[in-house]
């Protein structure tokens, strides 16, 4: 049953730090509900907005009995999830990041993939990836490198 | 009688006995002993006069004996002066024998003396010949190896010299290169930074992702 609550968060969920933020935010909207003892007012439209579209039947699924024990599970599952770091040259927001993980899911046909986005100008354009500690450039900075002969004979040829 | 009975008179009288008979006494003693000066007077008269014949008959053996003795000691002087000229003579012959000898080996000895400083300067110069061939070959060796050793060193600093002029001049075309590199980098960063919208860098995203893909990065 939490893989499936998981799943259903994961569905519009793209980088680590929106299923942290959501998973906080999960707790203490059930924690309201269940218990009366938090308040939601202090949650953004988005925020609200993403936890009207879980739908009632998603929040069946905890009762007072349960809610801490689905809640430290999720937290547990979350810890254990590979994220995917992508190493963006731009400072992008929640919905372009949604856009890249989205593109991401269906490019490497893994559903719940997550991103941990990280900014590095150096990058120019394009982006970099890192898996399971293995790091792999795709950015224009690379391909400069990789054409970086070229390049020098092209321009050492303007210099002659 | 009475006179008599003097003892005054009687000790006179004793006493002119006495130095009568005293004189009487030495009257002849006197007399023997005048007798006798007289006899000893003879006596050494007789042996004056035998002395004198004695002394006579001396000085004429004295002269009769040097005359005598010249003539020994002349003739002895002739046969000394024979005796010793003959000596003299013999002992001439014996030195000028000597002497010849002596000068015979002398000149022998000289004779020797210089075939064995000819045999010596011979062998001398035979030896310095041979030192100075010996020290000819080995100084030309020792140049010859120097000459090579020197030869070999410099070209060995030429060559270091080169490899290291080579090496720092690819070092600085490296380091202009990736300067050149870095500069056209930061370049693209900061006109593509301003240029490229969100949605081309999306779009350049997506391609990274989709080589991503291709080179099945994530299986």
């Amino acid at each position: 049953m939490d893989q499936q609550i998981l799943t259903t968060i994961l569905n519009d969920t793209f980088t680590v730090t929106q299923l942290k933020h959501r998973l906080v935010m999960l707790k203490s909207y059930l924690t309201k509900k269940l218990f009366g003892t938090s308040d939601e007012t202090n949650l953004e439209q988005t925020d609200l907005n993403w936890l009207s579209s879980l739908g009632e039947a998603f929040y069946q699924k905890f009762t007072k009995d349960n809610v801490y024990q689905i809640l430290n599970d999720l937290q547990t599952q979350t810890n254990q999830i590979v994220p995917l770091t992508i190493y963006l040259p731009f400072e992008v927001e929640q919905s372009s990041s949604a856009q890249i993980g989205s593109f991401a899911r269906t490019s490497f046909n893994h559903p719940t993939l997550l991103l941990e986005v990280r900014y590095d100008p150096t990058l120019i354009a394009g982006c970099a990836l890192s898996w399971k500690g293995i790091y792999r450039d795709y950015s224009l900075k690379a391909k400069i490198e990789d054409k970086k002969e070229e390049i020098l004979t092209t321009f050492k040829s303007f210099l002659r | 009688m009475t006179e008599l009975s003097n003892p005054l008179v009687l000790i006179l009288s004793l006493v002119a006995l006495l130095g009568f008979i005293l004189y009487l006494w030495e009257n002849n003693l006197r007399r023997r002993q005048s007798q006798q000066g007289q006899k000893m007077l003879e006596t050494l008269h007789n042996s004056i006069q035998k002395s004198q014949d004695i002394v006579g008959q001396a000085e004429l053996e004295g002269v009769k004996m040097l005359s005598d003795t010249r003539f020994q000691t002349a003739k002895l002087e002739q046969q000394y002066a024979a005796k010793l000229t003959e000596v003299v003579e013999q002992s001439k012959q014996a030195i000028a024998a000597s002497q010849a000898q002596l000068v015979q080996f002398l000149q022998t000895l000289q004779s020797q003396s210089q075939q064995t400083q000819l045999n010596s300067q011979k062998a001398a110069e035979e030896r310095i010949n041979q030192m100075f061939g010996t020290l000819e070959q080995r100084l030309s060796d020792f140049l010859l190896q120097t000459s090579q050793k020197t030869t070999s060193s410099i070209e060995l600093e030429v060559k270091s010299a080169r490899a290291l002029i080579e090496s720092y001049k690819q070092q600085q075309m490296k380091l202009i290169d990736e300067n050149i590199v870095a500069m056209m980098e930061e370049t693209l960063n900061v006109v593509l930074g301003k240029k490229l919208s969100l949605k081309d860098q999306l779009d350049l995203v997506y391609e990274a992702l989709e080589k991503a893909k291709v080179d099945k990065f994530i299986i």
